[in-house]
């Protein structure tokens, strides 16, 4: 069953073609990793999936419903969960705080008024519950920006999937900036999750994409050039030369 | 936070009015309702985290609804001129929200400033807003005589003691709804917004309803606010829609503390009472003394001196091991 069918999707911000003419699907449960050289239009083609930016021509099915005009927020509600290349946190709250925020996006309780948030005893018990799955219990009192970034990118992954009715998760560049170590634990969290969640994941680390993808998606200057099983991409010698061979030079890429 | 600062706090100010001489019972009801207006003003600056220029507006609308209302149709009664007040500065608020909710940053500040100006020029220049024989040539605007509303309650009339203790209760019952506010999911889904839009719409939050609502809500606390100080001040002019008024629940905000729900009360309270001590002083003087606190704070107490009060008073907790408070 298809999940995702994005159709001659084109981006362009003056004359950069930062997405451009671009068409694939996405099965249920399919891993899919969008890889390519900086610049590529990976983020804009995230970006233009969860809603942040307007498609300059073309259209984006989920769930079989064309949401080519649908509001970011309406997408969240529909079953799209998103972390940011940066980071997807709020640095100057507390870990917990970042917990109940990403926890009540979607419930009808978020535009209670007058009620204390502490009231709501199942929200409560469920941010304690995903932080200790986390192992950030220790430290949900802690701002977000004081704990380390491992632990940031643990508590990224780990609140970018309790979105309620979770089908599509697009993490973009979830192990940047990681040691081999804390990219393990991310490559973890990412395989645990259930079949009936799709991943799209934008990655540089070779590790995490061969670790996590069934299928490479590859991008250059906002098209797509190679779309196949890892074994397939790797072997590719057009990918290569773009690609892994630009890879290469930063020392970076997977040993073949 | 323990409730123990709020009981005393409470207590001086309901101690201290009888003993005191009216000039400082206004002072004091000044306080208040500019503690009301910035409270309500921070909920978009300190909790949205929009810096508006803007808010006279609101708070103009409601000193103007009571002023008008007794001075065209002769209504002094509280319970139709607080509500309306509010509904008046709501609305306005729900109108021009859409215009200036666009944009953030420079544009918001810029926006709400032009239209505080607008305001101010429409006041002026319409008779309805102006007492009649109080001429342009003389530069005297607005309306005079204000009278204390009338509660309704028979054999009770407002004197400047029992006015006081009315605003105060009207401060307590805003501070107490804010404070629920403040606390609610709606009120942490606030700061969420101030700290990322962009994340709390990936996480499915509607943050332009959120924007709304809450400008709203505050234009309707500024608006408690403007008739609160109409009663107490007795006049009003056009200058309470411009920038003049507008600019002090900020600097109120920050010297007190923005990220701090009494933050902004404090604030209230230090400009109030040096601007009064000023005025019996060396008035002409004022606008360079309210600069140089607003300068002192920022350079010393960066995070608002309500802030640095609240470490204070966890200090003498731990020091008096009563940790009850
Ligand atoms: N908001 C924007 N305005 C103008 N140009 C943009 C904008 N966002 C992206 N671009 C341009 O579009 C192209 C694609 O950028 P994008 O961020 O999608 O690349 P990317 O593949 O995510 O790169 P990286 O690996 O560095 O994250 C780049 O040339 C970039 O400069
Ligand atoms: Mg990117």
């Amino acid at each position: 069953m298809e999940i995702l069918r994005v159709e001659n999707l084109s981006k362009s911000f003056g004359g950069v073609h930062a997405v451009n003419d671009v068409s694939f699907s996405v099965e249920v449960g399919e891993r899919l990793a969008v890889i390519g050289p900086n610049g590529a239009g990976k983020t804009t083609l995230f970006n233009l999936i969860n809603g942040q930016l307007r498609p300059t021509a073309g259209r984006i099915y989920f769930c079989g419903q064309d949401i080519t005009k649908m509001l970011t927020h309406q997408r969240a509600h529909a079953g799209q969960g998103r972390s940011f290349q940066l980071t997807s946190l709020f640095l100057d709250l507390t870990v917990f705080e970042n917990a109940l925020l990403a926890l009540n996006g979607t419930k009808p309780s978020r535009y209670q008024v007058l009620r204390p948030i502490t009231g709501y005893e199942d929200l409560m018990a469920k941010a304690e519950e995903t932080l200790k799955a986390a192992a950030l219990w220790e430290q949900k009192d802690e701002l977000v920006k004081n704990i380390s970034y491992g632990e940031q990118r643990r508590l990224e992954i780990a609140l970018t999937t309790v979105l309620s009715d979770l089908r599509l998760l697009l993490l973009d560049e979830p192990s940047c900036g990681l040691t081999g170590a804390e990219s393990a634990d991310i490559i973890e969290m990412i395989r645990k999750l259930g079949r009936d969640i799709t991943v799209l994941l934008v990655a540089h680390d070779m590790d995490l994409v061969f670790g996590v993808a069934e299928r490479i998606m590859v991008l250059h200057y906002g098209e797509i050039i190679a779309d196949g099983e890892p074994e397939e991409i790797q072997a590719s010698p057009m990918v290569k030369e773009i690609y892994m061979g630009s890879e290469e030079d930063t020392g970076s890429a997977r040993a073949s | 936070m323990s409730f123990a600062p709020y009981i005393i706090v409470g207590l001086i100010l309901l101690i201290i009015p009888p003993f005191v001489h009216a000039d400082i019972q206004l002072m004091l009801a000044k306080f208040l309702a500019f503690a009301v207006f910035a409270i309500g003003y921070n909920l978009v600056f300190g909790y949205l985290g929009l810096l508006s220029l803007g808010h006279g507006v609101y708070f103009g609308a409601g000193g103007y609804t009571v002023a008008l209302l007794q001075y065209h149709l002769d209504i002094d009664s509280f319970w139709i001129a607080m509500p309306l007040a509010i509904v008046i500065a709501a609305l306005l608020a729900a109108a021009l929200g859409p215009i200036v909710l666009r944009s953030t940053g420079m544009y918001f500040l810029l926006l709400t400033f032009a239209l505080g100006e607008l305001f101010y020029s429409i006041a002026w220049h319409w008779p309805f807003m102006n007492v009649i024989g109080v001429g342009g040539e003389m530069g005297m605007r607005g309306i005079t005589g204000i009278m204390y509303p009338d509660l309704n309650i028979p054999g009770l009339t407002l004197t400047s003691t029992s006015f006081y203790y009315f605003i105060f209760v009207g401060f307590v019952i805003c501070y107490i709804l804010l404070y629920r506010i403040t606390n609610s999911p709606f009120g942490h889904a606030l700061v969420g917004i101030r700290e990322s839009e962009p994340r709390m719409q990936a996480l499915g939050y509607n943050t332009w309803r959120y924007k709304y609502i809450a400008f709203i809500i505050s234009a309707g606390f500024s608006g408690v606010g403007g008739a609160m100080f109409a009663w107490n001040n007795t006049i009003i002019d056009p200058s309470h829609f411009a920038v003049g008024t507008s600019f002090l629940p900020m600097v109120m905000s920050i010297i007190g503390g923005s990220k701090i729900l009494f933050g902004p009360v404090i604030g209230a309270l230090i400009v109030i009472f040096a601007e009064y001590f000023a005025s019996i002083t060396v008035r002409a003087r004022w606008p360079l003394i309210l600069g140089g606190i607003f300068v002192a704070s920022v350079m010393f107490a960066r995070a608002g001196i309500g802030v640095y009060l609240a470490r204070l008073w966890e200090k003498v907790r731990v020091r008096y091991g009563n940790t009850k408070g």
